[in-house]
């Protein structure tokens, strides 16, 4: 047989393709629930581990369902919020509903619109709420979760996650436990457009060598880009947040 | 050639890294530990041997003009069939994370096309198949080499677990790309002067 006529090599071709396509279809679906359980568990290991309930380290040794345990016991409430910071819907805590970051990235296209978006709210038993940001890096997207006190704008903890940042540079937001430690304790100054600044030279001191309390924080030397990004990931996301702390700390006030 | 040299060349006397000088920088990215450096070898092992053992299969069928192409399609396939796997299971899911893009990128490791035109394109099935599994072993060998001096050096323990005692401070400059090369560098001065034919006159 001739192997090298056009019809031969077209013919061929098409069929290695078609092939390839359905046994890599078949793959994909047979192991889709098992990918996304493990998806599952890492986001929920990422915002335990911003609200302080553990290294990201210790959350992997424990494996999926101790994960999930974990998350079980420390939640209180779980719902989505709009722009008016109001509840639109609750997330189920029995089902450790979570949003995966490609629903985060469904929400990012509205909450930069500034309208129509339903974003995720976690408050756990000691006073903590988590929310999650989404933004764009370097190379692609990135996201994390912050926590806050009860008074709605202390930072408690932050996690850093990315899809393909530079390693040793970009990829610090989540591989450097330092630059997470960084926010505990600032401030996020919802009336600014400016929620939260990760900038050159951002963590001045005082006179003691104590860092000052403010919305800024430094940013990681070699990656300005995604330093950037993740800065922007900020500001958009914790101001789509900001009517919701708003009422909640009002809501607070007026219970006092 | 024998099927004992098939599969003993490519670990020692024709390494892929050390004398071919290929797949060099997944072997600087990957080797700061070891779990990262063993998960990465036995996915290149997995990948070079069965797409040589299907390109062999096949390798009267391809049309020529289009050999190149029909290469790529089989080991993307493969490459693509290692990550979801790897994504699959609990225990691999974070190192597939932390290895990232260096998984697909498997697919641009010049060992597994090299060794698919030099040798499974020419020969039976079984060999092939050898071929390719000893090649990935090779990689793999050098690649724990590695590994072994940058997360001992570098974090003071070898898969995940202390060894060194806990007042070791860890060297910086060992978990950086650079030092893989340096490393990389002293492992090629000690074959080639253990080969001689190696040497350049």
């Amino acid at each position: 047989m001739n192997t090298n006529s056009n019809l031969y090599t077209v013919i061929y071709t098409t069929i290695i393709v078609v092939v390839v396509a359905a046994v890599l279809a078949f793959v994909s679906q047979s192991l889709k629930s098992k990918q996304e359980a493990n998806e599952k568990a890492d986001t929920i290991s990422q915002m335990l581990t911003a609200g302080g309930f553990g290294s990201k380290a210790e959350f992997q040794a424990m494996g999926n369902a101790k994960v999930l345990d974990t998350y079980g016991e420390q939640i209180a409430q779980a719902f989505t919020v709009n722009e008016k910071g109001e509840k639109v819907a609750d997330l189920s805590l029995t089902d450790r509903e979570v949003l995966s970051p490609k629903q985060l990235k469904a929400q990012n296209y509205k909450v930069k619109d500034g309208s129509g978006y339903a974003i995720p709210v976690f408050i756990f038993k000691n006073g903590i709420t988590v929310v999650p940001v989404y933004g764009a890096g370097l190379w692609g997207p990135v996201w994390g979760y912050i926590a806050f006190e009860s008074d709605g704008k202390t930072i408690h903890g932050a996690y850093f996650d990315h899809e393909s940042e530079t390693a040793g540079l970009g990829a610090k937001i989540k591989d450097d436990p330092d630059f997470q430690a960084e926010f505990v304790g600032e401030l996020a100054d919802f009336g600014n457009k400016n929620v939260f600044d990760i900038v050159k030279g951002g963590a001045p001191k005082d006179a003691e060598g104590k860092s000052i309390v403010d919305n800024k924080i430094d940013a990681i030397t070699g990656a300005t880009m995604t330093s950037k990004g993740l800065d922007a990931a900020i500001d958009t996301w914790l101001g789509a947040y900001a009517a919701y702390f708003g009422s909640a700390v009002k809501a607070e006030e007026e219970q006092l | 050639m024998k099927l004992k040299e098939t599969i003993l060349d490519p670990i020692f006397k024709s390494n892929p890294i050390t004398v071919l000088v290929l797949g060099i920088c997944s072997s600087l990215a990957v080797t700061v530990t070891m779990k990262g450096a063993l998960v990465m070898a036995l996915s290149v092992m997995v990948v070079t041997g069965i797409s040589s053992l299907i390109l062999s299969t096949l390798r009267n069928t391809i049309p020529g003009r289009v050999r190149i192409i029909v290469q790529l399609v089989v080991v993307a396939l493969m490459v693509i069939l290692v990550d979801q796997i790897l994504k699959s299971f609990e225990a691999t899911y974070p190192i597939d994370k932390q290895l990232s893009v260096y998984i697909s990128l498997i697919i641009t490791n010049c060992i597994v096309m090299g060794r698919i035109e030099a040798f499974a394109l020419g020969n039976k099935p079984i060999p092939s198949l050898l071929d390719g599994l000893a090649n990935g072993a090779g990689y793999g060998m050098i690649l724990l080499i590695v590994a072994f001096f940058r997360e001992l050096l570098g974090s003071g323990t070898l898969f995940g677990i202390q060894v060194l005692p806990a007042g070791y401070v860890t060297n910086n400059l060992v978990i950086l790309p650079p030092f893989a090369l340096i490393l990389l560098g002293c492992i090629v001065w000690v074959q080639r002067s253990i080969q001689k034919d190696l040497q350049e006159k």
